[in-house]
């Protein structure tokens, strides 16, 4: 399940973004790729998931292009984590991180609420926060519950946008290290965008943009 | 810029401004004819068993607040309107007119008219508007691409259970404004008239209401309730990038479903009623 990137190119009507992007992420590599304001991260994650229009080049995954419609089967299992927002407010957090599972699997609803409360707890979500609607949590929860969402569908491939905002190193290095122990035991490539050392310090790679493209190295 | 080029400029910007609201007002019905069409599609996903319940929870959500929360306004809007016609039919009628003729005339102007009208102007006001807000906020929260994200048709969560439950709201608000006008006339009727008994005076009514009148409410809610559903999640989904969309979708929501709930009255009851 390697995720191999080629000519990767994104841009928007009035601007170019990225041109030519090739990467390849193994199912066990954490890559991170260091992203100042407004230098295009969340637009690099978001064309690697196929959200975006515009964007040329080719994502494989399992062999299938992102970029070209994939089945439904495949888009429901990329995991990916909003830096803001990305809930869905008609639903209260258990069953926000139920929902792609609820929509797309056959799992009984007993399975699906094993699989959210084993995952939930992990990030220390609790029956409490479970019912609460998504304008009652703050940045951090709001972002774990995304993250909790993701892993849940036991993804192919996770995207995590800037994830550490308003978290201390300790909370972060904790969630990092819940984001590997699921990768041992479901491997899937992870693309993280981020400014935080620890981020850094416990990734596989390392990348900055610069020039429209990826460089190798976060100096 | 010669003056006959700046003649010629006027005249093409006169004729603009005339065609524009014609294009627009084509555009925005063909808009909504697709969306009517978008919801059939995406409603077939409710016979999937993952989906149903999903489907299930959102529509009874959705009949509860526009079709049972309705019975209060519903029912305090029809009491005034019963007791007021029956009032006003004392006034001007002379009691032997009125004795045959009331239930005529009730007949005629609460449950073929304003029965419809004015639970659709409720509907309108109450839920309708709710929808459009709702809608215009999730737009400009990108919640639908976050839906898109997870492969999940944001028109099977937000269109769908509108597109069932606005009608069948509209026919149980159609239901309660009636029954509690007939409750408020008979009030004004007993007030004046001690003697008279509840029964032979509904009775006289149910009398005068045909299959005709029943089949043309059923259409009128059915359909109303769809215009009214559809357009009202069609100008919330225009709403985009700020929160003025949304005050502005609510608005032109407002003034086409009134428009468009109106002329399907007018028309239905044209073709039904005239002899």
């Amino acid at each position: 399940m390697t995720l191999s990137i080629s000519n990767l190119t994104i841009e928007y009507p009035n601007a170019s973004v990225f041109v030519g992007i090739d990467l390849e992420v193994a199912p066990n590599e954490l890559v991170a790729v260091r992203s100042e304001v407004l230098d295009g991260g969340t637009s690099l994650l978001k064309g690697i998931a196929g959200f975006l229009n515009g964007v040329q080049g080719r994502v494989l995954l399992q062999g299938i292009n992102l970029l070209d419609n994939p089945p439904t089967e495949v888009i429901y299992r990329i995991g990916y984590v909003y830096e803001a927002l990305g809930l869905v407010s008609l639903f209260n957090v258990r069953e926000n991180i139920a929902l792609p599972l609820q929509f797309h699997s056959k799992l009984t609803h007993e399975e699906i609420d094993a699989r959210v409360v084993a995952v939930g707890e992990r990030f220390g979500l609790n029956e409490s926060i479970y019912r609460m609607k998504p304008h009652e949590l703050n940045d951090v929860q709001t972002r774990l519950v995304n993250l909790a969402r993701a892993l849940v569908v036991r993804p192919l491939l996770l995207l995590v946008d800037e994830l550490e905002g308003g978290m201390s190193d300790a909370y972060l290095r904790d969630t990092i290290d819940a984001i590997r122990e699921h990768q041992q035991q479901y491997p899937m490539p992870v693309i993280m965008t981020t400014m935080s050392d620890e981020i850094f310090n416990r990734a596989d790679r390392v990348y900055r943009i610069e020039d429209r493209n990826l460089v190798q190295g976060a100096a | 810029m010669s003056s006959v080029q700046e003649e010629k400029q006027g005249l093409l910007g006169i004729v603009d401004a005339i065609g524009r609201f014609p294009r627009e007002a084509f555009s925005t019905w063909w808009d909504i004819i697709g969306m009517i069409s978008i919801a059939l599609t995406a409603s077939k996903d409710i016979f999937k068993p993952s989906q149903r319940p999903i489907f299930w929870e959102l529509f009874k959500d959705q009949l509860y607040e526009t079709g049972v929360r309705a019975v209060y306004i519903n029912g305090m809007i029809g009491m005034f309107i019963g007791a007021l016609m029956m009032a006003r039919l004392f006034a001007y009628f002379p009691k032997q007119v009125l004795s045959t003729q009331y239930a005529y005339l009730f007949v005629v102007v609460v449950v073929r008219e304003l029965g419809p009208l004015i639970s659709g102007i409720i509907l309108i006001a109450r839920s309708a508007t709710a929808v459009t807000s709702k809608i215009g906020n999730l737009r400009v929260r990108r919640e639908f691409q976050v839906l898109h994200g997870m492969g999940i048709n944001p028109v099977f969560l937000y269109l769908v259970p509108v597109f069932f439950a606005f009608p069948i709201s509209l026919c149980l608000m159609l239901i309660y404004f009636d029954f509690i006008c007939i409750l408020s006339a008979f009030a004004v009727i007993w007030y004046s008239d001690p003697d008279v008994s509840f029964l032979p005076f509904l009775s006289s009514i149910l009398e005068q209401i045909s299959l005709n009148e029943i089949g043309i409410n059923a259409v009128k809610a059915i359909l109303g309730g769809m215009l009214i559903g559809v357009i009202s999640i069609h100008f919330g989904a225009k709403a985009t990038d700020s929160f003025e969309d949304i005050s502005e979708a609510i608005s032109n929501s407002t003034t086409t479903q009134l428009m468009a709930f109106f002329l399907l009255n007018v028309v239905l009851s044209l073709l039904a009623y005239t002899q």
